[in-house]
């Protein structure tokens, strides 16, 4: 090989590796509009009617004993912690806790979630949150959706995304049961070779055996899985309030968007940067980034006839597999 | 829902502020949120100003909405006009108010047009540019960066000042000779001028009172506006913790300096830093002209604050972006400003003049022969700014506003000091606008005639102003 082609072929290399940088640059650079903006802020009273909590553009506890508000403004906060019962924010040297009974209903409590998470996004506080079904709303920003846009609405129905869930779980499982009832078998040929010893006529017993104990190792292991995925399942959602709501899904060009409907408005979409693949099964879209689910998208909250459109925007947006 | 309007007037440190609560207002009036769409960068939060069914100004946010970064203006581009009838409400207001009626009073129908919220109403004077010696009418046809639309520009900080800047709301098409010289005379008696809504930074959307702005600068009549500002933004006033008290200095034996000093200095307690309360939350709400803490706002309107949204998308709002996209194919008339408007436009201080009149408590003479022998400290403080070019270009544009007369023999000697070249064109391009100065003339056209080596940066603006100054 002459000197001038390896100089070409190193040049090529630092150009490829310079077009990869700059890629990773511009897919870095995040559209941080904000969305959600509308949102009415939430108030809530204790139930004695001393303290009020407001939260929205900023947060207000009102005191029955004193004649001024707290306000804290959004930078004050330092973290907000969302666990099954209460909200904990932690603001200038305050710790206001709210528990949920005090919201009266789970579309408040929602309401106020989203109004954190989007100035989560905004100021950059400590968020800690609960299993999630949907994506964060700091996912989201406020764009026009444009022309080719479906929209569906329905509640997650447990058994149908369980189901979906699972049938993932089988597709990575296989390979790792097929591999257990291998090492199962050939250890169990051991275990009857060490202690009875595989003479000729007794070799077409112990083979059999050998391989339906495999076969069941491995259907418990299956069994197993699948009890703990489907429990895991079901903690997600009794852990988010949004599993027990009506939800909006939007699919289109610009992004897409699954969220509780009694906060969701019309132009707040996530952008299809945000996800890194999408799997489709029979009933679902599960929407994925860095390996975890992002959203799962069921085929029936759409009109039967625009699945098909749903479908090829997903696979012109998002690499499938 | 019936609109609710309550107005309180509140005196807070001797001055007194009139305050106007609005719920269930009709929205027909404000600025609201048009989502990501492209323009300014992927970084940028684009809203707009509107009347009615019109979007009228685009506003493009950059920097994630950064309250020190000036925003970019344009009016929007298929904008031809608002609603006759909005238009009627307002001259109503506007004859009101010089019929002798209160700004309250005289202005609820506007009130109810504006979205919900706090707002206070004042009386101001204006400057009928774009804050960069161009007249406002017919500024704001390219989106442009406009200096001077940032909520707490660098040079201001935190501190409250009076907008003083104008966007137009009708194309510069409306402007007709016609009512210009109607309009001549009303403006010598009128009170006030115009109706003005705050936008952001020391720019305010003119509502009423083009033709007069027009007919103000022309007859040199100050353009007086009634003001309708948001307050939704709050603030926290800095702690500053109080020094302890110094230690008592120990009596020093002056023939013996290194003996220890006597028992009862070193028996006093060293200084105790009494621990002192720093409150909790923020100290209040503000708008640009005004803050004001939590406890002076009345109960009702503190509440209606907290529990309002700083700005919300009205019902119409799918056809104001709807209308955004829309582009005007041509232009209604070919209408041209009068040349003396724009030549007398020249002579209105602009917002470096402005900014820096709001970010300076005074300058005495002393500080600035410091300032001018090179220093940016005077008596131990620093006068303007740690930075020295900034303190100059600040200090100049301060006595330009305040002084002028001051701002001349500051400038000279500026100009007359090669150490400070840096600054010698930037000093130099201010005086500029002077050239009715005589004394700035003689010593441009010594600068012009003596041809020296340490003038060669200010050369052109030399030569540009005796031109200027001979065409006169």
């Amino acid at each position: 090989m002459l000197l001038s082609d390896i100089v070409i072929i190193i040049k090529c290399g630092l150009q490829t590796c310079l077009r990869r940088v700059i890629t990773f640059r511009i897919t870095e650079e995040r559209v941080l509009t904000l969305a959600f903006c509308d949102m009415k802020p939430v108030s809530v009273t204790d139930a004695q009617g001393s303290t009020t909590y407001i939260i929205g553009n900023v947060i207000a506890i009102y005191r029955a004993e004193t004649a001024s508000p707290l306000v804290y403004s959004w930078d004050m906060v330092k973290s907000v912690a969302i666990s099954r019962r209460d909200f904990k924010i932690v603001a200038g040297n305050n710790t206001i806790v709210i528990p949920y009974r005090l919201f009266g209903s789970d579309e408040t409590v929602l309401k106020a979630i989203t109004i954190i998470e989007c100035h989560q996004k905004e100021y950059d506080f400590t968020y800690q949150h609960e299993k999630r079904m949907l994506p964060l709303k700091s996912m989201y920003v406020e764009c026009a959706p444009g022309r080719e846009t479906y929209i569906g609405e329905g509640v997650f129905d447990e058994g149908e995304t369980a189901a979906a869930f699972i049938a993932l779980l089988n597709f990575k499982l296989i390979k790792f049961l097929w591999l257990i009832a291998i090492l199962i078998m050939l250890v169990t040929l051991g275990v009857i070779q060490l202690n009875w010893g595989i003479t000729r006529d007794k070799v077409l017993y112990y083979i059999p055996i050998s391989i339906a104990i495999g076969g069941i190792v491995s259907l418990l292991v299956y069994i197993i899985a699948h009890a703990v995925a489907r429990a895991r399942f079901k903690s997600k959602c009794n852990a988010d309030l949004a599993s027990r709501q009506p939800i909006t899904f939007v699919i289109s060009r610009v992004g897409f968007a699954v969220c509780e409907s009694c906060v969701y408005e019309s132009r707040d979409l996530i952008p299809w940067g945000e996800i890194d693949y999408f799997v489709e099964s029979d009933k679902m879209f599960i929407l994925y980034k860095n390996n975890s689910v992002v959203a799962y998208i069921p085929k029936k909250a759409f009109n039967k006839k625009h699945v098909g459109g749903v479908a090829d925007i997903l696979a012109l947006s998002a690499e499938q597999r | 829902m019936a609109v609710e309007i309550k107005t309180e007037t509140i005196e807070y440190h001797g001055r007194s502020t009139m305050l106007v609560s609005v719920k269930n207002g009709e929205a027909a009036i404000g600025i609201c949120s048009a989502g990501y769409n492209g323009l300014g960068g992927a970084n940028a939060i684009n809203k707009i100003f509107f009347i009615g069914n019109d979007p009228i100004v685009n506003i493009v946010c950059p920097a994630r909405g950064n309250n020190q970064s000036d925003k970019m203006l344009a009016v929007a581009p298929g904008f031809v006009g608002y609603d006759q009838k909005i238009n009627a409400v307002i001259n109503g207001c506007f004859d009101k108010l010089n019929g002798g009626e209160a700004l309250t009073t005289g202005m609820r129908d506007i009130f109810n047009m504006l979205q919900d919220g706090v707002y206070a109403v004042y009386l101001s004077d204006y400057y009928p540019t774009d804050g960069n010696s161009s007249f406002f009418w017919g500024a704001y046809n390219i989106l442009h960066d406009v200096h001077g639309t940032a909520e707490h520009g660098r040079v201001v900080g935190q501190r409250t000042f009076k907008p003083c800047f104008l966007i137009p709301s009708q194309p510069l098409d409306y402007y007709a000779p016609k009512t210009k010289v109607n309009t001549d005379d009303l403006v010598k008696r009128r009170k006030i001028q115009g109706i003005v809504y705050h936008l952001s930074g020391f720019h305010s959307v003119v509502l009423k009172g083009h033709h007069g702005a027009v007919c103000c600068v022309d007859n040199e009549v100050p353009f007086t506006c009634a003001v309708i500002e948001k307050i939704c933004e709050p603030y926290t006033k800095k702690f500053v913790p109080p020094q302890p008290a110094a230690a008592p200095v120990p009596d020093i034996d002056p023939d013996n300096p290194e003996a220890a000093p006597s028992e009862e200095a070193a028996a006093a307690p060293p200084p105790v830093s009494v621990p002192i309360a720093v409150p909790e939350g923020i100290t209040g709400f503000r708008c640009a002209s005004l803050k004001l803490p939590l406890d002076v706002f009345p109960k009702d309107m503190l509440r209606m604050l907290i529990e309002e949204r700083a700005e919300y998308k009205p019902r119409q709002f799918d056809i104001l972006i709807a209308k955004l996209n829309t582009v005007r194919k041509k232009a209604l008339s070919n209408n041209v400003l009068p040349f003396s408007v724009l030549e007398k436009t020249d002579t209105l201080p602009d917002c470096d003049m402005v900014e820096s009149a709001y970010a300076i408590d005074g300058l005495s003479d002393e500080q600035l022969d410091h300032l001018l022998a090179g220093d940016v400290e005077c008596n131990g403080e620093i006068i303007i700014s740690p930075n020295f070019y900034s303190s100059i270009v600040t200090a100049c544009n301060y006595l330009q506003f305040t002084d002028m007369k001051r701002f001349v023999d500051f400038s000279i000697a500026i100009l007359d000091n090669p150490e400070l070249s840096a600054t010698h064109e930037y000093v130099a391009h201010r005086a500029l606008s002077q050239i009715s100065n005589k004394k700035l003339g003689a010593f441009f056209a010594g600068v012009v005639s003596s041809r020296d080596a340490k003038y060669e940066k200010i050369m052109t603006v030399a030569q540009t102003f005796m031109e200027r100054s001979k065409n006169r």
